[in-house]
């Protein structure tokens, strides 16, 4: 049923797609502002909102471009501003091995983002999101890996 | 001149069981044995065909104290001294309950490798080892093979053929010298393009059949019966056989031993399919050594990296 609708997604909607995590105390919020603020963004990004990047599972990240997602982008409160003190410690760590790791496993590793990004920031928003959307759609879709035939 | 078992016996008063090898089915393919009667000693053997890690057991089996107050006595090899720091260090094995037997370890043989150098085709009836040469005695006759030609892929890029952690050593064996370049396998892998990489994956991953015995054999995948894998909320994999599911499972393996795997190779050993699954994991460690200058099962007191962080603005 999943599948069936994702294939129909995918074939009544042909454009591009990223998954944002985005913490629910800053990029969120950051999100949330650009929108309030009118900032033009592209269309391309589905939001997730997560209670911290300290939630971000690497498993998020790979299980999302397996599936053929175009990208995949996380944002959170900046270093030494996370609301639980140090969920963007931890999160920094894993982010940045498992984007280091996808391109072991033939992954484009430019498919994957993390950044940090305040509420106050719609700006900055904007900008991370035209940035990213430009790069993707440079990139084009990606295959994942369901698509190989055997 | 100690041998293996007159250094069990003498330990024997503060064990309550000790973890070894004993001749299995055939020659080549020694078995774990578990000691717990002293007239069994003489039972237990080490070679380079005592392949299994046996601190698989320790976190799985003998996480809570049994009777008495006695230890678990366990014969480890550099590898799987460095499986056993591993599990002390993250507080899944209690270091005093433990009694650790070194063993310098001279490399394992692959039974494949074994096999196919081998001219010979009648049943091998007994295997034995001396000035690094494997000597086979079969049927047919007696055959000799330089060990270094039939080493698994994990004992060729070992870093650690001396235990790093243990009470009593076995000084009987001189360990294998270490690799110029331990990441030679991953590096060559990662000197194709990305699209061969990929490829590469897709091909060998095909063949996985979700056996598990990865999973089951990795002394460090302690959630078992919580495992991702099989559990159904969450659902991270469904019950299909595509290679995306098969490959999912694998990053769950990866993932979750990453800056925690002692490249032990067992989860490449144990695949009944060859599939390379280590290089994954091996891959992960160049990471967190890299990044962090990390090696994990090394240093019993060390952190292991996720579990830890730099708390500054621009570190990691």
């Amino acid at each position: 049923m999943r599948d069936e609708a994702v294939t129909i997604t995918n074939q009544t909607e042909s454009s591009l797609r990223i998954v944002g995590f985005l913490c629910n105390w800053c990029s969120y919020g950051g999100a949330d502002t650009a929108g309030v603020c009118r900032f033009r963004q592209p269309p391309l990004l589905r939001i997730i909102r997560i209670p911290c990047t300290g939630r971000m599972d690497p498993m998020f990240v790979v299980k999302a471009l397996i599936q053929g997602v175009d990208g995949v982008l996380v944002s959170g409160c900046h270093p030494k501003d996370c609301h639980y003190a140090v969920g963007n410690f931890y999160a920094r760590r894993r982010l940045e091995l498992v984007g280091r790791f996808l391109p072991f496993i033939g992954i484009d590793p430019r498919r994957f983002r993390y950044t940090w990004v305040s509420a106050s920031e719609g700006q900055r928003w904007q900008q991370v999101v035209t940035e990213f959307s430009a790069l993707i759609a440079a990139l084009g879709p990606n295959p994942g890996f369901s698509a190989h035939v055997r | 001149m100690n041998t293996l078992q007159s250094i069990v016996a003498s330990v024997w008063d503060q064990v309550d069981m000790v973890l070894g090898w004993q001749p299995g089915y055939d020659p080549l393919h020694p078995v774990p044995a578990f000691v717990r009667d002293p007239k069994d000693i003489a039972s237990l053997i080490w070679n380079p065909l005592c392949a299994p890690n046996l601190s698989v057991y320790l976190a799985k089996s003998f996480k809570a104290p049994t009777r008495g107050e006695k230890k678990i006595g366990i014969l480890a090899k550099g590898c799987d001294s460095r499986s056993l720091t591993a599990l002390i260090q993250e507080g899944l094995v209690d270091r005093n309950r433990l009694l650790i037997i070194g063993l310098p370890c001279p490399g394992t043989v692959d039974p494949d490798a074994l096999t196919s150098v081998r001219t010979q085709s009648g049943p091998i009836t007994d295997v034995s080892f001396a000035d690094g040469m494997v000597q086979l005695t079969a049927t047919d006759g007696v055959e000799r093979v330089p060990l270094d030609q039939v080493l698994a892929r994990r004992c060729q890029r070992c870093r650690h053929p001396h235990p790093v952690l243990y009470d009593v050593l076995l000084e009987e064996v001189v360990p294998r010298p270490v690799p110029k370049d331990p990441f030679a396998h991953v590096k060559a892998l990662e000197n194709q393009p990305l699209e061969a990489r990929k490829a590469f994956w897709l091909r060998e991953l095909e063949r996985c059949l979700r056996c598990y015995a990865c999973r089951n054999a990795c002394p460090l995948c302690v959630c078992q019966d919580q495992c991702l894998a099989e559990s159904r909320t969450p659902k991270w994999v469904t019950q299909k056989d595509t290679v995306a599911d098969k490959f999912l499972f694998h990053m769950i393996h990866t993932l979750h031993l990453a800056g925690r795997c002692t490249e032990c190779g067992e989860c490449e050993r144990v695949c009944p399919m060859k599939i390379p699954i280590g290089l994954l994991k091996e891959k992960t460690a160049h990471i967190a050594m890299d990044l962090w200058g990390y090696e994990s099962g090394t240093d019993p007191a060390a952190q292991p990296p996720l579990l830890s962080y730099d708390a500054s603005v621009n570190g990691l």
